[in-house]
């Protein structure tokens, strides 16, 4: 269902007011018309894409539909070769890599290509051949040399993207901009739920496919599928590599190493089973470097400037604590990394080579807090955002699915950046719907006085997701900005909240410093909405600290 | 003016503009000074400092000097995180292993005692200091701290003595060792000169607040800040400026503890008397060094027991082989690391009592800018290059054409800091 335009024009005034960003900010461009290669062929329906880039490599990524028989998760269709090219033009005129890979109902007739051999930072074009048949043409771009000096490094950053609840014209938004080496995506890249369950408040936008939760693998793939024919996702898809992780609901909501809120055993079968499920359409479908029984969590280095740890925060965790009073939240061995994934995060972090330690966190790593004094709808409204069962209290933390559930283990992270003398460790966070910018306490006790900081967290918003707007019915940047102002006040090292808008996020990471900018959708169930420009927030190279930018990045 | 003449020196007896007495000595000799238009380098060491603490409210012409030059926002100390061994690695470009200082405090096995290590025949490698001298250069030291003035002895072709000396803290303070260098710089116009100003390191291990509110430590950044632009207004007024490189960094930086934060080996091993009086230690704040000298049977079985008992400890970090860390055989068996917020305290528990600590792991976040108006010192660039301490011999010897030591630097040439060099 599209929102009247009137409505669009409404809303895009009210956020350009809200931010202070006029009119010339506004960005408007309508759904991409097909990837950049051309009209949608009937055997690659699904796009192109590349991924994990390395400085000799990239992961090439396509799915064929090689007869009418081989759609998603019907196990059917025939075994195909599918033929393949990288070149140093957009025209294929310089091809320096080729080859042939076969698929089948195996693998639901995805390919997945490492391309090796490749020169690092270096921008490649790619396209498959299958049946006579050329894909659209993706762009994508190698990684830095490991001891090379980078200038700039520039990602977009997004996560939480619902199908059910809007278009994903934040994607679009992105594959126009054309200057992104990456884009990193944080989890919740699909949802579990059937039409009805979960939408723009109550309105289902577009309904998913098949038209039930998924729980078995035909389900995960269809779904897969079916996110993969949208045409946004697509064009960004194919515009720049993307280094991807899961969070919980490419499985299950608030899914553990042992389940999930939205699973029934039995009822659902088996979670490992479910879970290997899930896993298996992700590898199939996603252009990253796993493959089920394998480790999803991984680090990639962009020369002497960065390196990406992507985490994978759901395979195993302990179960959520209860709720935020639950005495079993500070049991000294609970775990949400896993201690094999733990040591791997301590390890990138001291890296004493590299200077930023970018974490690709699925869920909050900042310490929050629930306020005091917040009038009863809005303190519902927040437990509902969290899948709280019971209202959140003052002075406790407000979401156990985040690591602030699992607080010695977080201790153990924030403890090694203090004791090590760790600089530029940097979170890049999704999972929760809003847009943050968080310093990470050395002492949260001593904090408030002496600003100690050990790293910091910017987290990007929904693609479309619900939050707390949406959650309370009420209009963007209204009953919201009480509940923001109290957060902020009861936690100083959170310097910047957005719980309304939805969109995306860019990050510039220089020798000088980094920056995120926000951008917010002026309407996530027009498929024609502009992106405006929200705010941007700078952490100076050194500091550990967040402070407002001047203005968005050039 | 006077002179006279002892060993093989020349002193100096000069009136500062603050109206106090600086005596130098100079190597006889020496060259004299020559034209204005030459290349002029300065390391100025502000002992202690935090890089977090280099902002426009407490320090103000760092931080103008970090905006105008080139500022190494991920620069680090180098193990052991102490004032001596770090300015050794800046006038050598060597690790401890090679040039024999791994810590302030050792146990000298051949004396069989615990001892500072001020002595010139310590240090064991040729520093920058007479290898330019030996190229005809001119170099001085004008170092705060006593056991500094003891360790690079008369290697400087002009060199003041720490006067006057603050009891206790063993260092003259930031204004009497600026008068030192100003005098020194108007007299003699060296064209290396190595600076040491300690009060923000000595303020910053006594200060009580040193957690919170950082009161006197706040005082010594400020007055630090103060003699740091006096010697650049210096520079200026007397034309040197536009000839002139200066390296600005700390040896180390400086990490705060309670009372309730402290950790004794010597308290551990008490339970084990059959390893304890097979230990010594040498205590350096944020580490402790432990060198086995019991029965060489009993070696690496009793090592590994006191490695075992140090690391359960809460307060401690991590215990390392010292030849993980670059140190050689001075740095004894086993180094200690304590956790940020914790000092260690040894033989006694209150044998430590200054709540300032460094040489953990901590305390490796370093300020460390290059300035100046020589043409070739680039100006407001921010470079996350991991620069070290061991970075400012080579990085000074590439700017007077120096060749590399025997056996190569450990350090690297910064040149991110100087244009057409990157």
């Amino acid at each position: 269902m599209n929102a009247p335009s009137h409505l669009t024009r409404r809303r895009a005034l009210q956020l350009a007011a809200a931010t202070g960003a006029g009119m010339a900010a506004v960005a408007a461009t309508g759904p991409a018309a097909a990837s950049p290669g051309g009209p949608t062929s009937s055997v690659f329906r699904h796009g192109v894409a590349s991924g994990d880039p390395l400085p000799d490599a990239v992961l090439l990524w396509t799915r064929v539909t090689p007869d009418p028989t081989a759609t998603p998760g019907s196990g059917a269709g025939p075994r195909v070769d599918v033929g393949w090219e990288v070149a140093t033009d957009p025209g294929f005129r310089r091809v320096v890599r080729r080859g042939t890979s076969s698929t089948g109902p195996a693998r639901d007739h995805t390919v997945k290509v490492d391309a090796v051999g490749l020169s690092p930072a270096t921008t490649y074009w790619y396209r498959f051949r299958c049946r006579g048949t050329t894909s659209p043409v993706g762009r994508t771009r190698t990684a830095p040399a490991v001891d090379a000096p980078v200038a700039r490094l520039r990602m977009a950053v997004v996560s939480c993207a619902n199908l059910q609840a809007g278009w994903f014209t934040a994607y679009r938004h992105l594959a126009a901009r054309g200057d992104l080496d990456l884009v990193v995506h944080l989890g919740d890249y699909l949802y579990e739920y059937a039409p009805g369950e979960y939408q723009a408040r109550d309105v289902v936008v577009r309904p998913h496919d098949p038209a039930r939760e998924m729980v078995a693998l035909a389900d995960y793939r269809r779904r897969h599928a079916q996110y993969k024919t949208d045409p946004d996702l697509q064009a960004l898809h194919a515009a720049a590599p993307w280094v991807v992780t899961w969070d919980d609901h490419e499985s299950a909501n608030d899914a553990w190493s042992g389940g999930a809120e939205n699973h029934t055993e039995g009822a659902d079968g088996a979670w490992t089973a479910r879970r290997a499920a899930a896993q298996q359409a992700y590898a199939e479908w996603m252009p990253v470097r796993y493959e089920p029984g394998g480790s999803l969590y991984r680090r990639l280095r962009f020369g002497r400037l960065a390196t990406l740890s992507m985490l994978d925060l759901r395979t195993y965790r302990d179960q959520q604590a209860s709720s935020p009073l639950d005495p079993e939240l500070s049991a000294p061995d609970r775990t949400i990394a896993g201690p094999e994934q733990l040591q791997f995060l301590l390890d990138g972090l001291a890296d004493p080579q590299v200077q930023w330690k970018l974490v690709g966190n699925p869920v909050m790593i900042s310490p929050v807090r629930f306020p005091n004094g917040l009038e009863s709808r809005a303190v519902e409204g927040i437990a509902e955002l969290v899948d709280l069962p019971v209202p959140p209290v003052a002075g406790a933390p407000y979401n156990v699915d985040q690591w602030d559930g699992y607080p010695a283990e977080r201790a153990a992270v924030l403890g090694h950046l203090r004791d090590r003398g760790i600089t530029d460790a940097v979170f890049l966070t999704g999972d929760i719907h809003s847009g943050w910018a968080c310093e990470l306490p050395a002492d949260p006790l001593t904090y408030p006085v002496t600003g100690v900081s050990v790293g910091v967290e910017l987290v990007c918003t929904s693609v479309t997701s619900d939050n707390l707007d949406d959650i309370l019915g009420t209009p963007p940047r209204t009953a919201s900005l009480t509940v923001e102002t109290a957060v902020k006040a009861d936690n100083p090292h959170v310097k910047y909240l957005d719980f309304d808008s939805h969109g995306f996020s860019v990050l510039e990471l220089t020798e000088e410093g980094a920056q995120m900018d926000w951008f917010v959708l002026t309407d996530r169930t027009d498929p024609h909405a502009a992106a405006v420009w929200s705010t941007s927030w700078r952490v100076p190279a050194g500091t550990a600290r967040v402070e407002r930018a001047a203005g968005r990045l050039a | 003016m006077s002179g006279d003449v002892l060993s093989r020196r020349r002193f100096l007896q000069l009136t500062a503009a603050t109206g106090g007495t600086v005596v130098l000595s100079t190597a006889l000799g020496a060259p004299v000074a020559r034209a204005t238009g030459r290349l002029r380098v300065y390391v100025l060491v502000v002992d202690g400092t935090r890089p977090d603490e280099v902002t426009p409210l407490l320090m103000p012409r760092l931080h103008r000097l970090r905006a105008e030059g080139t500022w190494f926002s991920g620069a680090r100390s180098l193990p052991v995180m102490e004032t001596i061994p770090n300015h050794v690695m800046m006038m050598t470009g060597v690790r401890p292993h090679r040039s024999g200082v791994p810590a302030n405090s050792v146990y000298d096995r051949a004396e069989g005692t615990v001892r500072d290590l001020d002595r010139p025949s310590d240090l064991r490698f040729p520093t920058l200091l007479e290898r330019l001298g030996a190229r005809g250069r001119t170099t001085g030291t004008v170092l705060s701290k006593e056991y500094l003035y003891g360790i690079f002895g008369e290697r400087a072709t002009h060199r003041w003595e720490p006067f006057p000396i603050i009891p206790v803290s063993g260092h003259a303070p930031d204004l009497a060792t600026t008068d030192a260098l100003l005098a020194m710089v108007d007299s003699a116009d060296p064209d290396l000169v190595f600076v040491n100003l300690g009060d923000t390191d000595r303020v910053g291990h006594s200060d009580l607040t040193g957690t919170s509110l950082r009161t006197a430590r706040t005082l010594a950044l400020r007055n630090t800040d103060l003699q740091v632009g006096r010697f650049v207004d210096h520079l200026q007024a007397t034309g040197r400026w536009s000839s002139s490189v200066l390296l600005v960094l700390a040896d180390h930086s400086m990490d705060w503890s309670l009372p309730t934060g402290v950790i004794s080996v010597d308290a551990i091993l008490r339970s084990r008397p059959e390893l304890r009086s097979s230990v010594q230690i040498a205590q350096n704040g944020g580490a402790d060094l432990l060198y086995w000298t019991g029965p060489a049977a009993g070696r690496d079985a009793g090592l590994a027991e006191v490695r075992r008992l140090a690391a359960a400890h809460p307060g401690v970090l991590s215990v390392h082989a010292p030849r993980e860390l670059g140190l050689g055989p001075e740095g004894g068996d086993l180094v200690a690391y304590c956790r940020a917020g914790w000092r260690f305290s040894d033989p006694e528990v209150y044998a430590n009592p200054i709540p300032g600590n460094h040489g953990h792991p901590a305390t490796e976040p370093i300020p460390f800018l290059v300035a100046g108006g020589h043409p070739a010192v680039r100006r407001g660039v921010v470079s996350g290059a991991p620069a070290r301490t061991v970075d400012v011999a080579p990085t000074i010897g590439a700017l007077f054409g120096l060749g590399s030591p025997h056996g190569g630097y450990d350090g690297a040439v910064r040149k991110e800091a100087f244009a057409g060099r990157r």
